[in-house]
């Protein structure tokens, strides 16, 4: 057996575990434990997405004995994480979770792998937030004292050797359902935005502690949507806490996701304005109208014009992509234009008028860059 | 009830091996128990320093017992089940070992870290008051509780020199955590040299003394003599039985005139011996033959449940 191998139960598990995780799960690693079967795949390292960071679990099978449960080697920083053993502790007499998903281990149960790692994700959430809870930090323990209640937050303790103890925050913002506001939703995934929330572990009280480090993470296809990157954080004021913060940032928030759902109708009729002058799209974007391409003649010279449009249209333009249909490089690739922004706009302008103007500017380009194409000048 | 701390984890270098050996011939993972005792040991050697301890706990591993598989004394959760580990301590073999120590996990090509059943297994095994033991040499009544734990491993990725990787814990069942003890392996290295001051034999080995009456030099010693003349005797009627009549006074009439005549005698003995040996080898060769066809027949059937389709 050259060839790799996942005998198939381990396979049927975990496939089943990586399309019905809520997160998305990665595969980082996958070998074998095997003596006599060296090909024959038993053991792999997953990665699992935790407080917008990675953490990685290896599972072990054994082929050698099929129907005995997986177990799991957690990460070197995690030593003390037993997530079997929490239950004992907390005085949980009730053990039918760990019954359920590794007392009567079934291999030839596909879902069993999903409901363990599951388990053990939730068990690392509360291992966590108690790691979090013993840190000895007057600020910390009162901010953590007001969100902890909020659905979804995840905390971590980062300590390197060389860097100072800092906690940071996951915490889930807006109760809304984004991919509800967009019709004809393509994600999988249920989209959500982050703030990210660095406290230094000061362990002395001060009357006004520096603000903590924010940041704002988005799932990453969200971005099709709303750019994160364009949100301007409000400023954190001496002496606040997060719980003050969130909810004028969630507001703020909310507005500008409604505003940037609203946007996809307006690209959306902005690309119809363009079906008067260019004719039918060849291909445009049904869902978020971020991108549409014509096909446009001047004279007997045939080529594409591809429109790249933003988040922020109106106020930001188009980016527009010449693509000739009759020259070809060495690697019998269509050649391309430079990427075009520097013709006239103004984000008041009706839709039809926009359109106008792009037509008006590619009447004139088009012939720059035939010329081009035929001097040679791009590759 | 916590146990002491243990200074350090002391095993031979032939258990060890036979660990190794155990591991590196194993078609998968396996398990299996440690046996041994814990000793309050003095140091021999003298130090200036006076910060030093004045006695160290130190537990000796001195057998084990190779389940051959993985979940043989508990389930998969981690819990350890009273009739497999009852079941496996019924062993024959076990009648001279000491007591239950610990316990230890072999498996192929992972991280040397205890995993999450290695510690539910670890922490459940040493709350098994039942199997506590007395600590030898100990000022009160200390009793300990199974609380070790040996990790063996070969590393992720594939190398030219093959290695094996172990690591040695005590469970502390205060803060519930592993706590990393060194190990050292008997008779290897400098470390050891202080160790023969301590040594006290693990095997009950009858002292053969030979009893040359007509000596003069002996006589003033007869009456030490005559005291162990019981213990003696008792060893000698053990000795016997290996002998078949042939006790040891009669060995000196080999040297000699009547040598001759004792030649043919020995010879006898030596071969009724060969032929018992000869025996025990045919034994042990049908039965690894056997053990051998099982364990191919057990592959077979394991590899049948890993080609067998899983209903999607």
């Amino acid at each position: 057996m050259a060839a790799d191998y996942v005998p198939p139960f381990i396979a049927a598990q975990l496939n089943h575990l990586l399309s019905h995780f809520p997160l998305t799960l990665k595969v980082e690693q996958m070998w074998s434990g095997s003596k006599h079967y060296p090909g024959v795949v038993d053991r792999f390292t997953l990665v699992i997405p935790y407080c917008l960071d990675f953490i990685r679990w290896d599972v072990i099978y054994d082929t050698e004995s099929p129907t005995a449960a997986p177990d799991v080697v957690f990460g070197l920083e995690d030593e003390d994480f037993h997530p079997f053993h929490m239950e004992f502790a907390e005085g949980q007499l009730d053990l039918k979770p760990s019954k359920n998903c590794l007392g009567d281990w079934n291999n030839k149960d596909p879902t069993r792998l999903l409901a363990l790692i599951q388990y053990l994700r939730d068990q690392y959430v509360s291992y966590q937030r108690k790691r979090v809870g013993k840190v000895d930090d007057d600020r910390l323990k009162f901010e953590i004292s007001t969100v902890v209640s909020r659905e979804g937050i995840e905390m971590q303790i980062s300590s390197g050797s060389d860097k100072p103890e800092e906690v940071r925050f996951s915490v889930p913002l807006m109760d809304m359902n984004i991919n509800k506001l967009v019709p004809g939703c393509p994600w999988r995934q249920n989209q959500k935005i982050f703030l990210q929330v660095i406290y230094p572990v000061g362990r002395k009280y001060m009357s006004a502690p520096s603000a903590p480090r924010l940041k704002l993470v988005s799932t990453p296809e969200l971005k099709a949507l709303f750019s994160i990157e364009d949100v301007k954080l409000p400023s954190w004021l001496d002496g606040m806490c997060l719980a003050e913060y969130l909810p004028q940032l969630e507001e703020s928030l909310e507005k500008q996701v409604l505003e940037a759902v609203s946007l996809i109708d307006v690209r959306r009729h902005f690309i119809e304005a363009l079906a008067c002058q260019f004719g039918r799209p060849v291909e445009a974007d049904p869902v978020f109208c971020r991108k549409a391409t014509f096909l446009a003649a001047s004279g007997v010279f045939t080529f594409l014009v591809h429109l790249i449009i933003p988040t922020q249209f109106p106020k930001q333009q188009p980016a527009l992509l010449l693509q000739s249909s009759q020259h070809f490089n060495a690697y019998m690739a269509p050649i391309k234009s430079r990427i075009m922004t520097d013709y006239p706009w103004s984000p008041r302008w009706e839709a039809s008028m926009m359109a106008e103007s792009i037509f008006e500017f590619l009447a004139d380009e088009a012939l720059n860059f035939k010329r081009q194409l035929n001097e040679g000048q791009l590759q | 009830m916590d146990e002491l701390p243990l200074h350090k984890i002391a095993i031979s270098g032939p258990t060890l091996a036979s660990i190794i050996q155990r591991f590196s011939t194993s078609p998968g993972a396996v398990d299996g128990l440690l046996f041994g005792h814990v000793t309050y040991v003095t140091p021999s050697t003298l130090s200036d320093d006076s910060a030093s301890e004045s006695s160290t706990l130190v537990a000796t591993i001195t057998g084990f017992l190779c389940s051959g598989t993985i979940n043989s004394f508990y389930d998969s959760t981690g819990a350890v089940q009273l009739h497999s580990l009852c079941r496996l301590l019924s062993d024959p073999v076990l009648n001279h070992h000491p007591s239950l120590i610990g316990w230890f996990s072999c498996r192929r090509k992972t991280h040397l870290r205890p995993s999450m059943r290695e510690f539910a297994v670890t922490a459940s095994l040493s709350s098994l008051t039942q199997f506590a033991f007395p600590v030898r040499n100990a000022p009160g009544c200390t009793n300990f509780n199974p609380c070790l734990f040996l990790l063996l491993a070969s590393p992720l990725a594939d190398q030219s020199i093959h290695t094996h990787e172990y690591r040695a814990y005590q469970f502390r069942r205060v803060t519930e955590s592993f706590d990393p003890k060194s190990m050292d392996i008997v008779n290897l290295g400098p470390a050891f040299r202080g160790h023969y001051g301590s040594f006290s034999p693990n095997a009950p080995f009858p002292s053969l003394a030979c009893n040359f009456r007509n000596s003069a030099m002996n006589e003033d010693q007869d009456e030490r003599i005559l005291n162990q003349m019981k213990k003696v005797s008792k060893d000698q009627k053990e000795l016997d039985t290996c002998a078949d009549g042939f006790d040891i006074g009669r060995l000196n009439r080999l040297v000699g005139s009547d040598a001759t005549n004792y030649t043919s005698g020995l010879e006898d003995l030596y071969e009724k011996m060969l032929v018992k040996i000869e025996n025990l080898a045919r034994q042990v060769e049908s039965s690894s033959a056997k053990v051998l066809e099982q364990e191919n027949h057990n592959r077979r059937l394991r590899y049948k449940i890993l080609k067998s389709a899983v209903p999607e």
